[in-house]
């Protein structure tokens, strides 16, 4: 049961941190694009790794319920930096005013999860320069359709924060097994449902 | 103030805040079930019109509202990680639920709606909106469910210092939970119908040519309206009896504490009124020919809002000084972090969000003014600002 649910969570992380390339990728990107193309390129895309952040810190909440509050308030001012991040860039996207306050948005969140990254690793703050690169990167070969990095980037912009996250010892840190049996079954046919649904949302706008 | 204080303030805002989209969306997403159901059933343009026009505010709302309810699950962690580590095994169930079944599948069947217009089947189509409909109600229930075991703990045994899951059921039949589910869906069914009431009201002042349009929104909004206050207050009054059983002290939680359930109550009770009076006044569009009332719809449209966020405060704050009732003390939940650092955070998110009320206020004025579609628009037609 404890390793179904570290791998639940490092489905739910990995699929966040592989889609947030496309976002914060093409906003760290914007201002030297045209704009137009290239955020007309990113909208299905929009909102679609969200998802898969609320769900990995709705499962981290319930079955690593000693974790959470120590991971996340452990760590207070970066998720601030964050979620601030998060809030700018969604706003700035819809309301498309100015391409430098989406590339500020996208820059406060992956910077903020690059801190996260060097927290979790107990290393120097120039190692959270690492996740706003690797989300450019992403973003560049997305935007320029080079398909065959494509996958490269994508995991490389998914691996760093769970395998970071794998250094903890959640021993005696998960929920009780009454807890973890419930969620199993609403956790484990969930997933593979989104990512068809998703999976469809791109085919769709793309024909 | 200690950081305890500075959580406690920022948790109110964020919720409140986080309220006011997700009240608007229920409303709006019900409301846009019968519109796409009549265009589905009928294949008349009027109601594909409507679906859109509407459709396309509630997305701009929906976009807007996921943020300030990321920035509401992450609080839970950051500021008051007493309250995972204590009830987490039981509170979190519901929560992971809610995250889960309601909001990860919610967001995607949306997704699918919004890119999926004139691309698929319009039977598929309508069940997508269908189906998140029925996700967003589900995430009300869960999340009601999860506070419902705030206001009175049931399911669970002590085991050392933390709770244990013991029978998950007794969590959906808890009393606290159930009357209080009823009146927050009923609540926003009247956000809803006071919405389309006002904003087609506003366009009657402004003299639309979309005559038919609006004259069909504003009439559903006041049946609406009508048709939720009953139950919605209902609803309301049937919780009494619950809070004087299991939360004998809520009304001397605050000494101010009756000014909001007062306030609440008397605009449920004047929505009420004032719809069923409207309701007549329906016949020959009585109402839109006599003019003044329209005024009185548009400067309506807040007090929904406003007798929420009212109801709301008297449940949470009637709560204290207990985090989950009888069980974990408010202070004893907050995280062990500096007050200075609550104190940033509740700076930076209480502006961020006041800046996206009105982001979402000014998108949404904007699809207003612009009207419906004259012409089908290219791609995908709901998402405006994309």
């Amino acid at each position: 049961m404890e390793t179904l649910w570290l791998v639940v969570l490092g489905v739910l992380t990995v699929g966040y941190f592989s889609l947030a390339g496309f976002d914060y990728g093409t906003g760290l990107l914007l201002p030297f694009r045209r704009r137009d193309e290239t955020l007309r390129r990113m909208t299905p895309f929009f909102l679609g790794n969200e998802v898969w952040l609320v769900a990995a810190i709705g499962v981290l909440f319930a079955a690593f319920p000693r974790l959470e509050g120590e991971l996340l308030s452990g760590a207070h001012s970066v998720f601030t930096l964050v979620l601030a991040g998060l809030v700018l860039f969604m706003a700035a996207v819809q309301l498309r005013l100015w391409s430098w306050l989406v590339f500020t948005g996208a820059l406060m969140v992956s910077v903020g999860w690059g801190l996260f990254l060097a927290h979790l690793l107990h290393a120097p703050w120039p190692v959270a320069l690492v996740m706003p690169v690797l989300f450019a990167v992403h973003g560049w070969v997305f935007q320029t359709r080079q398909w065959k990095l494509f996958p490269l980037t994508a995991l490389l912009c998914a691996l760093p924060i769970p395998l970071a996250f794998s250094s903890i010892d959640v021993t005696g840190l998960m929920a009780h097994t009454n807890t973890l049996g419930l969620l199993a079954w609403v956790a484990i046919p969930i997933i593979p449902l989104v990512v068809l649904l998703q999976w469809s949302i791109v085919a769709i706008s793309s024909r | 103030m200690s950081a305890a204080d500075l959580a406690r303030l920022q948790f109110a805002t964020t919720t409140s805040f986080h309220f006011l989209f997700v009240l608007l969306t229920l409303g709006l997403v019900s409301l846009l079930v019968i519109m796409q159901t009549r265009y589905t059933l009928t294949r008349a343009p009027v109601h594909e019109r409507m679906t859109r026009f509407w459709g396309r505010i509630y997305v701009i709302n929906y976009a807007l509202g996921i943020v300030t309810g990321i920035v509401m699950e992450f609080q839970f962690g950051l500021n008051w990680s007493g309250l995972a580590t204590y009830a987490g095994d039981v509170f979190g169930a519901p929560l992971a639920m809610e995250t889960l079944i309601a909001f990860f599948l919610e967001s995607t069947f949306l997704g699918l709606w919004i890119f999926g217009w004139g691309r698929m089947n319009r039977w598929l189509h309508l069940a997508l909106l269908y189906l998140t409909a029925l996700t967003a109600f589900a995430s009300a229930f869960w999340i009601m469910a999860a506070n419902g075991f705030l206001q009175h703990p049931v399911g669970y045994r002590l085991d050392g210092n933390v709770l244990r899951l013991d029978d998950f059921s007794a969590l959906l039949t808890n009393p606290t939970f159930t009357a209080a589910l009823t009146h927050v869906v009923f609540a926003s069914l009247t956000v809803g119908g006071v919405f389309l009431t006002g904003v087609s009201a506003y366009h009657f002042i402004k003299r639309t040519p979309e005559v038919d349009f609006f004259r069909r929104s504003l009439r559903m909004g006041v049946i609406t309206t009508a048709l939720a206050t009953p139950t919605l207050m209902g609803a309301g009054f049937a919780q009494f009896p619950v809070i004087a059983e299991y939360q004998p002290g809520k009304s001397e939680a605050a000494p101010w504490i009756g000014a909001p359930l007062g306030f609440m109550i008397l605009i449920g009770m004047t929505l009420a009124t004032v719809s069923w009076f409207t309701l007549p006044l329906l016949i020959k569009d009585a109402v839109i020919r006599m003019r003044f009332p329209l005024y009185l719809m548009v400067i309506g449209i807040p007090l929904p809002f406003t007798a929420a966020i009212f109801g709301w405060m008297f449940r949470e704050i009637g709560r204290q000084p207990w985090l989950v009732y009888g069980l974990l003390r408010t202070e004893d939940a907050v995280s062990h972090v500096d007050a200075s650092q609550i104190l940033l955070s509740l700076i930076v998110f209480t502006s961020l969000f006041v800046l996206l009320a009105c982001v979402d206020w000014a998108l949404i004025a904007r699809a207003v003014r612009r009207g419906p579609d004259v012409a089908p628009a290219p791609v995908s037609p709901l998402v405006v600002t994309l």
